[in-house]
């Protein structure tokens, strides 16, 4: 099946989504909406490959894969042993040669065996090179808990990536920003580690989450790595988050704008290396309230990093002490409700967001 | 007019029930002839289904229901 679908007629979806004039649109989920992504690229550059454990027949086990070793066929989509070092390390070898790979590492919690291809290698070639040997590939992987898949399973670790000089990091929370962020991320010449939430997958088999299907942009759809977006325009508190909480950031703000508690502006990072430190600080500026929603470990991560942004350019533009709805420093528990403990609900959100204008 | 219907996803079972997990097609669209319409799952298996034909759809069932193969789920006009 083709994926050029420009003569459809554009589907009706969320109006901010779509600007004046808005290219014509399909409505996916953000698995279907990566997949698309990857082939349209795989299509206009044979360079593009995909290789990783049960990307092929399987179609990833998150559907981020689904349906291409049929399109593509066995030598541009490989399933490969269970050997993280072994295939990421072929993957950095075909980007230094000059193709330009996405490697699928199936959960994020599995870096721990093959880190040193990753931060190593793929992260420090191009400056060890002195910028002569480029490695233009994507390292794709699954994030985040809510599902009771244990300690192992279910981390987000993008503060761990970020924290290593080398490579770029982008988190989408939406289908169009998941192909828009892929596009761009394998059209990059430098590493970029795409990192796509499983709760915003759109899986029958998971939560279901509305956010989580929207119309996706059916021709050439880049999103530039690095730019912030404003979910949710406001003027009483800045929520700055990122992933599947961007999800739970907007339903709490739709809640507190109905009942007139804030006016809650949220801005979904989409990237953090490079981190859109001045989208941060404009909507801080405005509003003087700042809570950061993070799914990864609290300390040592992304939201010590905004704040100390913050502190760095001006801390006074802050009304009140910054809140931060993050994990506590445990592994992600396996019991739902310890789980649901850990993890920035949102309910934590919502008290937080209440905190900043209704101090006690 | 046309039945878009529940599709068959185990042939050994053709009789399980399965759930409508996803309608990507809104109501009252204008859709087109291999269009993504809907996604349902048998147990952990989904399956796409795809539009018969073009036209505009009316939606019979809801998300979330619970339905065997053969069942009607939308109509394209």
């Amino acid at each position: 099946m083709s994926i050029d679908t420009t003569q459809q007629p554009a589907t009706e979806g969320d109006p901010a989504e779509q600007p004046a004039a808005a290219p014509a649109t399909k409505r996916l989920n953000t698995a279907k909406a990566m997949v698309e992504a990857i082939a349209r690229e795989m299509e206009r550059d044979e360079d593009v490959f995909v290789l990783g454990e049960d990307v092929g027949a399987y179609g990833g086990i998150f559907s981020s894969t689904t349906g291409l070793l049929d399109r593509f066929g066995p030598e541009r989509v490989m399933d490969t042993p269970i050997s993280e070092t072994g295939f990421i390390g072929a993957a950095i070898g075909a980007a230094t040669e000059g193709m330009r790979p996405i490697v699928e590492l199936m959960f994020v919690d599995f870096f721990g065996v093959c880190m040193d291809q990753i931060y190593n290698h793929m992260a420090k070639i191009h400056f060890e090179s002195g910028g002569n040997v480029k490695v233009p590939m994507v390292l794709m992987t699954a994030v985040g808990g809510g599902y009771s898949d244990g300690a192992q399973h279910s981390q987000c670790l993008w503060g761990t990536f970020a924290h290593l000089p080398g490579m770029k990091v982008v988190v989408p929370s939406n289908p169009a920003d998941a192909a828009g962020l892929m596009t761009a991320a394998i059209r990059d010449d430098n590493p970029v580690v795409f990192m796509f939430h499983k709760g915003i997958q759109g899986l029958p088999w998971m939560a279901k989450n509305k956010r989580s299907i929207g119309p996706v942009p059916t021709g050439d759809h880049v999103v530039e790595i690095g730019k912030a977006a404003t979910a949710r325009p406001g003027s009483d508190v800045t929520v700055v988050t990122l992933s599947l909480s961007v999800h739970h950031a907007l339903d709490v703000a739709e809640e507190l704008a109905a009942d007139g508690t804030a006016d809650v502006e949220v801005i979904d990072l989409r990237s953090i290396v490079p981190l859109d430190t001045e989208a941060i600080i404009e909507s801080v500026t405005r509003t003087g309230h700042l809570v950061i929603v993070d799914e990864d470990y609290q300390s040592f991560g992304l939201s010590g990093e905004i704040a100390a942004r913050i502190a760095e350019h001006d801390p006074t533009i802050l009304k009140a002490p910054i809140s931060r709805v993050a994990v506590p420093d445990v592994p992600i528990p396996y019991a739902r409700p310890l789980e649901y403990t850990a993890l920035p609900t949102p309910a934590r959100i919502k008290e937080a967001i209440i905190g900043q204008v209704a101090p006690a | 007019m046309t039945d878009v219907v529940f599709p068959v996803i185990s042939q050994s079972d053709p009789d399980a029930e399965g759930t409508l997990a996803t309608w990507f097609a809104e109501d009252g669209a204008v859709v087109a002839e291999g269009d993504l319409l809907a996604e349902v799952a048998v147990d952990k298996v989904d399956m796409e289904v795809v539009a018969p034909v073009a036209g505009t759809i009316t939606l019979i069932e809801d998300e979330g229901a619970v339905l065997r193969a053969g069942a009607l789920i939308a109509t394209i006009d």
